[in-house]
């Protein structure tokens, strides 16, 4: 416990620069509009302003792209309430109460909610990771490569069978992924793979140039369709932007225990902020002794998904910074950056970089305070932003995408890469074949095929050595379990159909 | 043989009429779906089997890991088909829209043609004038003619982003024409 605490102060030292909390306010702001305009998610928002991080020390970075991240959780719901249309996927659950609250001329009411479950959400899912964290990479630090092949193994298994969807495009998604992350100089053996006569590939496929091209780049494609989609609102009816005491009191609950909810949801691959936020509404509305009023604006429908989807996204920041595996689309991204900057989460990080580890939990506290403050009284104003038209809007993300990918490696050939990458990405959803899997096998190919081969060499080539290590053998069994899970449910889902 | 067998497969597909797919011949989405893992997965296994073995030490290593994902995807590629196959099972049209939503495929393919001719010639251009033109070419199919509108976002969009990448943070971006003439 005591360790805990030094551990934190070391957090709040880094965390509480003037350049952190500089950082922490822009990427916040940041954060809040992107993940406020409609189709576009926390992932589209990290993926486009990564090349703001060039230049930082890994701990600002992290912090900045933190911020953005539970920036966009705290924005995801301004659309929903505003103008009926999610501003990403995991508020689509804010639409239900969020907008007829607004009908209602509650505008400014649901704004507040919203806000306040947020940070609640937020704080006790920072809480949770305060304790959760160093005893997860300290178990991890024993890990030797069988083990840590049978986590990727388990992690890939459970992003496909966790998340909703077809079990096997999830499959094939992971396939491609994979297929993708060995082409390339082999680092092992130094034998040219895949590269089909290209030079180009020979120092392999750039994870963040197919992360831009399809968090970015395939967005602003599927928002073609809606190109000349006008959002507009009276902003005389929002009202005060507060929430009453007994407002506040029918909420409480519900939004202490939808955090926690949320917070273990996020922990899980593969399982987001959408299906926190919908688990979370269905559990409240369950339990409510007036569900009837669900759907017609009642308010702790709108505050205990909003409460799960912040603690989901402080949930998701877990497996990204303990095991190195980002279990979402945006901690992916993140990822990605930080290898840019040449840190690499996992384990280590709290041995040989724990001011970095500890920085980002910390400055989760400042970034939460400096949101509710962006969110509470400045709501009516950012709002207006709404208007701004998607005609805007896209060209400019595709602008930040391109120069984004550009600056990576400053090679032409990413810009065709990322370019290719956002209309592959829009066929294959088209195609129902899911993305966050294929980029997640892509960022974690590596990692899997180099523990695997080093396994098979310790072990002689006997695969036996995943089921003969204990923690490789539980790694093993919870795939199975997962699997098996996923065909029982696809089974129910049949028959219910 | 197996290949024999996909034939028939695929073909019985063809002329299924499913629940999701009436009317006889038409594509499902996971019929396609399971020929792209089959097409793909088939390419790259035949390629990791052309890698060359290793002598000693890790011996099936730059092969083993390529060849299971390979197979891997031919068989999601299959049971998708056979998935779909079965009777009432089949899934909705594979329909990319490009007769309903063709002037969204002809903005698609504009821009990303834009985007790779932006990637060939940002180094001799220099970064403000190649991404003032990608602005103005991508507004001005975005946001149709509104012109003056576009060429002040466009040239606005390169000069802020080159003031905030190229000198606040220091990015070393290509210089052209127009980065030769400033005095920093």
């Amino acid at each position: 416990m005591q360790a805990i605490f030094a551990n934190l102060a070391l957090g709040f030292q880094t965390a509480f620069s003037w350049t952190n909390i500089l950082w922490v306010f822009i990427g916040g702001t940041l954060g809040t509009i992107i993940g406020m305009l409609p189709g576009l998610g926390p992932a589209t928002g990290v993926a486009i302003l990564i090349p703001i991080t060039f230049g930082m020390n890994p701990a600002t970075a992290l912090i900045t792209m933190a911020a953005v991240y539970y920036g966009a959780m705290f924005g995801g719901s301004r659309a929903s309430i505003m103008i009926n249309t999610p501003g990403d996927a995991s508020a689509i659950v804010s639409c239900f109460d969020g907008y007829p609250m607004t009908r209602q001329g509650k505008a400014g009411t649901a704004l507040a909610i919203s806000a306040i479950a947020s940070f609640i959400g937020g704080m006790i899912g920072m809480l949770f990771l305060v304790f959760l964290t160093q005893p997860i990479a300290a178990a991890a630090l024993k890990f030797g490569p069988a083990e840590m092949f049978s986590l990727m193994l388990f992690a890939l298994v459970a992003t496909i069978t966790l998340s909703e969807g077809n079990l096997l495009k999830g499959a094939l998604a992971i396939c491609i992924g994979l297929m993708l992350s060995t082409v390339g100089i082999d680092a092992l053996t130094g034998i040219v793979r895949f590269t089909y006569g290209m030079t180009a590939l020979n120092d392999g496929i750039d994870f963040l140039v197919v992360i831009i091209g399809v968090y970015a780049v395939t967005e602003v494609y599927k928002n073609y369709k809606a190109i000349d989609a006008k959002y507009s609102f009276d902003s005389k009816h929002i009202g005060k932007v507060r929430v009453s005491w007994p407002e506040f009191k029918r909420s409480l609950w519900p939004m202490l225990r939808s955090s926690p909810l949320g917070f273990v949801i996020g922990v899980l691959p593969g399982m987001g902020g959408t299906i926190a936020t919908f688990m979370s509404y269905a559990m409240e509305k369950n339990i409510s002794k007036h569900p009837e009023e669900f759907g017609k604006g009642a308010i702790e429908g709108l505050a205990a998904p909003e409460a799960a989807n912040n603690a989901c996204s402080c949930g998701a920041m877990v497996p990204l910074l303990t095991l190195g595996i980002p279990g979402s689309g945006t901690t992916a991204v993140m990822l990605g950056a930080l290898m840019l900057l040449g840190v690499k989460p996992g384990p280590t990080l709290f041995t040989d970089h724990p001011e970095i580890a500890w920085g980002v939990i910390a400055s989760m506290l400042i970034g939460n305070i400096i949101l509710i403050i962006i969110n509470l009284p400045l709501a009516v104003p950012l709002v207006q932003l709404l208007r701004v038209p998607q005609r805007i809007m896209l060209p400019l993300i595709l602008g930040l995408a391109l120069i984004g990918a550009y600056f990576l490696n400053y090679s032409s050939s990413d810009l065709i890469l990322v370019m290719i990458s956002g209309v592959v990405g829009y066929i294959f959803v088209i195609l129902g074949i899911p993305l966050p899997p294929l980029v997640l096998a892509l960022i974690l190919g590596e990692t899997t095929e180099t523990t695997l081969r080093n396994s098979l060499v310790l072990s002689d080539g006997n695969i036996s050595i995943f089921f003969q290590k204990p923690i490789s053998a539980v790694f093993i069994a919870l795939a199975a379990i997962s699997l098996v899970y996923a065909l029982i449910r696809n089974k129910r889902n049949q028959s219910a159909a | 043989m197996i290949w024999a067998r996909q034939r028939e497969l695929a073909w019985s597909v063809f002329c299924n009429s499913g629940k999701g797919c009436a009317g006889g011949t038409c594509m499902t989405t996971n019929f396609l779906t399971g020929i792209i893992g089959i097409l793909i997965g088939g390419i790259y296994l035949i390629t990791a089997l052309q890698l060359p073995q290793m002598k000693m030490g890790d011996r099936l290593g730059p092969k083993l890991f390529p060849a299971v994902v390979g197979i891997a995807a031919i068989i999601a590629g299959l049971a998708l088909i056979i998935q779909d196959k079965r009777p009432g099972k089949a899934s909705k049209k594979a329909d990319f829209g490009f007769v309903e939503y063709k002037h969204v495929w002809i903005k698609i393919s504009l821009t990303t043609a834009v985007g790779i001719l932006f990637g060939v010639f940002i180094d001799s251009l220099g970064f403000v004038l190649a991404t003032s033109l990608f602005m103005l070419f991508a507004t001005s199919l975005i946001n149709k003619g509104r012109h003056i509108q576009n060429i002040v976002i466009s040239i606005l969009f390169a000069v802020i982003t080159y003031g905030v990448f190229g000198l606040a943070l220091k990015l070393s971006l290509p210089r052209g024409i127009i980065e030769n003439i400033l005095p920093f």
